[in-house]
């Protein structure tokens, strides 16, 4: 492994046929114990990815480290757990007996099994055949099946897809106790909401490029000002001679890019210059803000 | 592949289309091959025709001939459930996706596969050892039915025929699995393979055999080999020759034991580089 690094990939790509680039040069990196958010429109490439890291798909060109190992490596997927697209397991199996025979494929103890399927508050269902389940069971046995072999990095592709209110929360819940775990979990996810409530760090990848990565705070960026003065006009000949970037008028209501600091001064200044000043606060950009910016741009934007 | 051996063992002992197949070889054995053909030729309908007298015909289903009735059914119902039996293994895993969920486990592709293989050979193993017994039961029973006395086949030629009856299932058990994994889908391997073994080469077979060219590239086919392996069992006496394939056969035995080892190993050996290298999932 380099550094602290459990995931890293350096000039990843797969080409699908000879015009369809799915993952084009990927440089990711997934630190060690962190909740990594793998964010992107639909055909971004972020399950083309998973798979790539998963040893399911052989890159093109690129090479990446899983757990310090290639790819599909016997000795990287015993310290890996993942859940790629839809859970998918043996319909005319229990649910327990679809665990058994991952345990025996991950020479996992057999009393994993009965720990995974209470972590997952799935034992009551166990014994019932894979093809009753609902979505949410199914996704459910996914996670268990990756937890089996107790694993020191989890990749779980859209966790939440098909899900109800309460069982995207369950979910949600799930995760972040596997990662208060110590484990690292790399989730990739279309959904802002479950990215920014479960993520520590969110990598953006657009049409096969990471086009933006850092923390939640970090994408959404320096914020800027929401000023409500009048009369307008004046006002916003004050905000011009100050000098404030990108003034933009709506209803009265100015949107400043500039730096949050320069509040105090902005609010004396036009004060002297006799405008009324009802409402001088920092602005806060979303993450679908962001989100919008990047993929708007087509991956060429920056956050 | 120990590991992967055992999950196999356990999908395949819990899959009730693979009890139902056996169910449906060992029911066409004992109706077919010994029941019907006690009652025909112990009461034969009016109209019924043979160069050798049902008084003779009717010591098909005595235990003497157990190894040339089990070898019969092989070419015909045995290849079609162990070639089905072999594509299911396989195909299944591609229509439920689960071959992605078994590949992010511990075992390479390598022994992922490999403990497949063993456990369809393990499979067809007991097949043919389940055949045997069946068919040494019924023939017992039948004779003892009969009055006559049970004079068994001498042990070499029994280990023989099983070795045989073995090989010709293993070959079109890995027919199946080898089109599982080149087509991912159950209804094209099965639709396949059914089709090849019994319109492709019969119709060939039958309609061309005679051609000199169609009849040398007959003889490199699996089902010529299997003819040429089974004929070198014949049924006691010698002049019933009904069962073992029609008319005689084009290659020698040796020679036929030598097609099925080369198909054996040339379908593991593609199933192996197709599984090991192609995308999952792409």
């Amino acid at each position: 492994m380099t550094d602290n690094y459990v995931i890293e990939t350096r000039g990843l790509s797969k080409r699908y046929a000879r015009d369809v680039l799915a993952v084009d040069g990927l440089e990711l990196r997934v630190r060690q114990g962190e909740v990594y958010g793998f964010l992107g429109p639909n055909g971004a490439g972020k399950t083309t990815t998973l798979r790539m890291l998963s040893g399911l798909l052989h890159p093109t060109s690129g090479s990446a480290t899983v757990v310090g190992q290639p790819p599909g490596s016997p000795a990287g997927l015993a310290k890996l757990g993942a859940m790629v697209e839809t859970p998918a397991f043996y319909p005319y199996l229990s649910g327990r007996d679809n665990l058994r025979v991952m345990a025996r494929y991950t020479r996992a103890a057999a009393s994993r099994i009965e720990t995974v399927l209470q972590q997952v508050d799935l034992s009551d269902r166990a014994r019932h055949k894979f093809k009753t389940y609902s979505t949410g069971m199914k996704q459910r046995l996914g996670v268990a099946a990756a937890l089996l072999k107790d694993p020191e990095l989890l990749i779980l592709d859209e966790p939440t897809s098909g899900l109800d209110p309460q069982g995207t929360v369950e979910m949600r819940t799930l995760i972040r106790g596997i990662a208060r775990e110590g484990r690292t979990v790399l989730l990739s996810s279309h959904l802002l909401n479950e990215v920014e409530q479960t993520c520590d760090r969110v990598g953006v990848i657009v049409k096969g490029h990471l086009v933006a990565e850092g923390t939640i705070d970090e994408l959404r960026g320096r914020g800027g000002l929401i000023l409500r003065a009048s009369p307008v006009d004046r006002a916003r000949t004050v905000l011009g001679q100050l000098g404030a970037a990108s003034v933009q008028v709506k209803d009265g209501r100015f949107t400043l890019d500039v730096d949050p600091a320069q509040a105090a001064v902005i609010n004396r200044r036009l004060v002297e210059a006799g405008v009324d000043v009802s409402e001088l606060r920092e602005s806060e950009r979303s993450l679908e803000d962001v989100f919008l910016q990047l993929t708007e741009d087509g991956g060429r934007g920056k956050a | 592949m120990i590991a992967s051996l055992r999950a196999d063992t356990l999908k395949a002992r819990k899959r009730t289309a693979n009890w139902i197949l056996v169910g449906i070889l060992l029911a066409w054995l004992i109706l077919l091959s010994y029941v019907l053909d006690y009652f025909i030729f112990k009461h034969p309908p009016p109209g019924f025709r043979s160069e050798v007298p049902p008084s003779v015909l009717i010591r098909i289903v005595f235990p003497e001939n157990v190894i040339p009735t089990v070898l019969s059914v092989l070419g015909t119902i045995g290849a079609a459930v162990m070639l089905i039996m072999g594509a299911l293994s396989t195909a299944s895993e591609y229509g439920w996706s689960t071959v992605q969920t078994i590949l992010v486990q511990k075992p390479g592709r390598g022994a992922v596969l490999g403990g497949k293989i063993v456990n369809l050979a393990l499979t067809s193993l007991i097949v043919t050892l389940v055949l045997f017994l069946v068919a040494a039961a019924a023939s017992l029973i039948l004779a003892g039915v009969d009055g006559r006395a049970a004079r068994l086949p001498a042990a070499s030629d029994v280990v023989r025929g099983f070795g045989a009856a073995w090989l010709v299932l293993g070959v079109y058990t890995a027919l199946g699995m080898t089109l599982g994994v080149v087509f991912r889908s159950t209804a094209a391997a099965i639709g396949g393979g059914l089709t090849y073994v019994f319109v492709v080469e019969t119709v060939i077979g039958s309609l061309l055999g005679n051609t000199g060219g169609i009849k040398e590239i007959l003889k490199f086919l699996p089902g010529t080999a299997v003819h040429g392996v089974t004929g070198t069992f014949p049924f006691s006496p010698t002049a019933i020759t009904r069962g073992s394939g029609g008319g005689p056969a084009l290659i020698s035995g040796t020679r036929g034991l030598i097609t099925l080892g080369v198909y054996l190993l040339a379908f593991i050996a593609i199933s192996l580089l197709v599984f090991s290298r192609r995308d999952v999932g792409a």
